[in-house]
């Protein structure tokens, strides 16, 4: 597989991550402009801990997410309770105001007669764990798939449990959920505690891939960009935001004729797709209808209207 | 002591501008009740625009202001047509994300079309700054705050006196009664906005020329320091727009001062972050209650 | 003469009115009895054009209303006073009323109507210059009232007008209704008070679960069993 490839592949992976970051938001009801900062708390710390604190990798990644996990939790103590656009509004202020903290972020620790670590906006350089490590680009694009997939399995167990349902419920009214029983506040947090450490696990992995950060990068337009993806690809499943992700970045990045014509395409692709599917392509609907057509190929009984068990003819 | 008041007065100035932007805003979401986040770059459209004829005809001061605020109008529409009127009642966010989505084509499409990082734009006034007593006052300072607090005056006009200005304001108290009264509501939502536009046009102007220049940030920049001020203001509050224009430029005018530039932007945003946790409704207007309208 | 024949409005696929016929007559007062969730908020609302039918029809002295927008619903000469009054809040009373009279061009003409609005409800003048919203519920339905006769309607549209109001203040509210109609407008009202309204209306009908299922003059039925299924629908009177 030539470089290239390897390199998309491995940024489609990477980016999966805050897309299903904010998916999971969007599930509750809550939209966050917002995930780039647990994306970037948890490459930061990722990175220090490998590049600075000799960590091991998982140990390294580990510490990002739960970095990412806790700030969320932070955040979303004051901010959940709000209605849904202020809500909005305070993940884009608290996601620029941790872009500028780390533009004043410097903690450097002397390393074979070098400063390394994050030094303000000069950027944070030399996470060389992959390369110390003698871990080539195959290996890292397969752990990054690795979690991917184990975080998509997660996810897809995660909406046929009881705790799913009660998430979208909540997503869809939060008063009737309260009546029905559900913690909402509660719920609120847990979901916002693991959108950030997904945030901040794909962070991690991140920082490792480029070896190189700088605030910069997590601007306002990587996290409108997670947001959309889900909103593209899908709300129905796990699986739509990276169908979101596959069609920026695996389509229109990658394929010169759109380079420089991509945010053009990609914009109104967003908008027009809005307008007539507001839900994503692989909105809940069209998963329940899959769903169901599904289970009818392969002769399970499902319930009928009334609650009857009957077979497929 | 000085330094306080020359601060608090740069702040003022400087605040007005940002008081027209949330002006803008408010406008839109007031009768919207969506908040769009193509405002600015539809605003920086309006200022390429501006900037072309400048550099390219030559054009005088008042042309250029004419083709910023019909460009601004124009982009403001467009953004409408796409991201707003076709979205069903209940679709807030995905309106809310579809002017997203805008923004990145039209900041795109900007910086396709006139590649260079910063283009020039004509100067208010030139000249020395003039002397209050110990206080020094830009003198295109002066005429951005006359400029804003004319213009604000006259939306005022508008909204609080006029046929159109009470349509308007039926809606934004109450949109179905405003239909049974037989308001157009449609025709008045697509006014809205391109008065929401203009006010931004002549808001975009008054900022790029006391800056010289306009560059392809200006949008993101305008969208944000608008919203900023709309919320500390209270959205969907007219008078809370100027408000939190200006105390937004006086908050900003003080931490530049004594933690420079990039703190100055932090506390822009604690501000927002604080207003938003603590008293959403900001200091004017009302806190929403209703469920905020989700993507269908 | 306000006619609806076989009207089906439908929520998504769930239909709110499954072919309603009925007919307000000129100069009358014609009463819509029923229980809650009857379907009588949202034939109003399809009326008004709020709210579009996707069968039947709405005709206005044989003139289709039906698919008009509200605005021009208006212009052909209904408004609705809403249910809940929907005053705007935030306007004053004054406001409120120029509003009412949003399409109109004669501005003079206008001026002369708000002050009779001012002569038959005397509480709205004091009250002219304060925000709609501090006003109490009684003076709210006044308001209400007063605005939608600012567009000098042919006929008066009236959604639950007693709803959340003392009995002294619907017994008032009830005698404006009739005086309205005695001074010449025709009035389609949608009362829960079955007691109140039958003691106005020239003629009634009685909707249950979208549907028209009793048509006549008050006296016609035993008042008490009026009561009852206006209240609690057909399946427990009698």
């Amino acid at each position: 597989m030539d470089d290239y490839l390897v390199g998309v592949l491995s940024n489609i992976g990477v980016i999966s991550f805050i897309a299903l970051s904010a998916y999971l938001l969007l599930l509750i009801g809550a939209i966050s402009f917002g995930q780039q900062a647990f994306f970037a708390i948890g490459a930061y710390a990722a990175g220090i801990a490998t590049a600075l604190w000799g960590w091991p990798l998982w140990l390294a990644l580990g510490w990002g997410a739960a970095m990412g996990g806790v700030a969320a939790v932070l955040v979303g103590l004051p901010t959940l309770r709000l209605h849904g656009l202020y809500f909005a509004i305070a993940t884009l202020a608290f996601a620029e105001m941790v872009r500028l903290l780390f533009e004043q972020f410097r903690y450097q620790v002397t390393i074979d007669g070098e400063p390394v670590g994050p030094n303000g906006t000069d950027g944070f350089r030399g996470i060389r764990y992959i390369f110390e490590n003698d871990v080539g680009p195959l290996q890292f694009l397969a752990l990054i798939y690795g979690l991917l997939a184990v975080v998509l399995a997660g996810l897809m167990l995660l909406e046929r449990s009881r705790l799913g349902a009660a998430f979208r419920m909540i997503g869809e009214d939060p008063t009737l959920a309260a009546l029905n029983g559900i913690a909402v506040a509660r719920a609120q947090l847990l979901a916002a505690a693991l959108a950030g450490a997904l945030a901040g696990l794909g962070g991690g992995l991140y920082a490792h891939l480029t070896t190189y950060l700088e605030p910069r990068i997590f601007d306002v337009m990587l996290g409108v960009h997670g947001l959309a993806y889900g909103l593209i690809g899908g709300l129905g499943t796990a699986l739509g935001p990276l169908i979101g992700v596959l069609i920026d970045i695996g389509m229109l990045e990658s394929i010169r004729v759109f380079a420089g014509y991509r945010m053009i395409i990609f914009g109104g692709l967003v908008a027009v797709l809005l307008i007539v599917r507001p839900r994503g392509l692989l909105d809940e609907r069209l998963v329940h209808r899959i769903g169901r057509a599904c289970s009818g190929l392969f002769g399970r009984p499902r319930p009928d209207k009334n609650g009857a068990e009957r077979k497929p003819a | 002591m000085v330094d306080f008041v020359q601060n608090t007065l740069d702040g003022v100035m400087t605040g007005s501008s940002y008081g027209l932007l949330a002006l803008g805003f408010t406008l839109i979401f007031g009768v919207m009740r969506r908040l769009n986040l193509s405002y600015g770059p539809s605003i920086m459209i309006g200022a390429y625009l501006g900037t072309l004829v400048y550099v390219q005809l030559s054009a005088g001061p008042l042309v250029v202001i004419a083709v910023t605020l019909l460009g601004a109008v124009l982009a403001g529409l467009y953004v409408e047509r796409l991201c707003f009127a076709p979205m069903a009642a209940g679709a807030g966010v995905a309106s809310m994300v579809s002017s997203f989505a805008i923004w990145m084509q039209l900041e795109q499409a900007a910086v396709l079309a006139l590649p260079r990082h910063t283009y020039p734009f004509p100067p208010l006034a030139t000249g020395a700054p003039l002397n209050l007593g110990p206080f020094l006052l830009r003198v295109d300072h002066l005429i951005m705050l006359t400029g804003a607090l004319a213009l604000s005056a006259c939306v005022h006009l508008l909204i609080y006196r006029s046929h159109f200005g009470l349509g308007l304001r039926a809606i934004i108290n109450n949109p179905v009664a405003a239909h049974l009264v037989g308001i157009n509501v449609r025709a008045a939502i697509v006014r809205a906005f391109a008065l929401a536009s203009a006010v931004g046009g002549v808001a975009g102007y008054l900022v790029l020329a006391v800056d010289q220049q306009v560059t392809p940030m200006f949008g993101m920049w305008a969208t944000i320091k608008g919203l900023i001020a709309m919320m500390i203001g209270g959205l969907g509050s007219i008078p809370g727009a100027i408000l939190g224009g200006l105390l937004l430029g006086v908050i900003e005018a003080h931490s530049q001062w004594y933690f420079g530039p990039h703190i100055r932007d932090l506390f822009a945003y604690l501000a927002l972050f604080a207003c938003l946790a603590l008293r959403p409704g900001g200091l004017l207007g009302e806190a929403l209650h209703e469920p905020f309208e989700r993507g269908a | 003469m306000l006619e609806i024949s076989d009207l089906v409005t439908a929520y998504g696929k769930i239909e709110a009115l499954k072919g309603v016929s009925l007919r307000a007559e000129s100069g009358r007062i014609t009463c819509l009895l029923g229980p809650n969730g009857a379907g009588k908020t949202t034939l109003m609302m399809s009326i008004a054009g709020i709210l579009q039918p996707q069968r039947g029809a709405i005709r206005l002295d044989g003139v289709e209303l039906t698919g008009l927008t509200p605005a021009r619903i208006v212009t052909a000469g209904v408004a609705l006073v809403p249910e809940n009054r929907l005053v705007f809040p935030r306007m004053s009373v004054r406001e409120n009323l120029l509003a009412g009279a949003y399409q109109r061009k004669d501005k003079a003409e206008v001026a002369i109507d708000a002050e009779r609005m001012y002569a038959r409800f005397p509480r709205l003048r004091e009250r002219r210059e304060q925000l709609a919203g501090t006003l109490s519920g009684g003076e709210q339905q006044m308001l209400a009232v007063a605005r939608a006769l600012m567009s000098r309607p042919r006929v008066l549209l009236m959604d639950e007008p007693s709803l959340g109001l003392a009995p002294l203040v619907v017994a008032e509210i009830f005698r404006i209704v009739a005086e309205l109609n005695r001074d010449g407008t025709t009035i389609f009202l949608v009362e829960q008070n079955a007691h109140m309204a039958l003691q106005v209306a020239h003629h009634f009908f009685l909707m249950e679960q979208g549907r028209v299922t009793f048509s006549g003059t008050p006296g016609q039925l035993a008042e008490d069993e009026v009561i009852q299924r206006a209240y609690l629908g057909a399946r427990r009177a009698g």
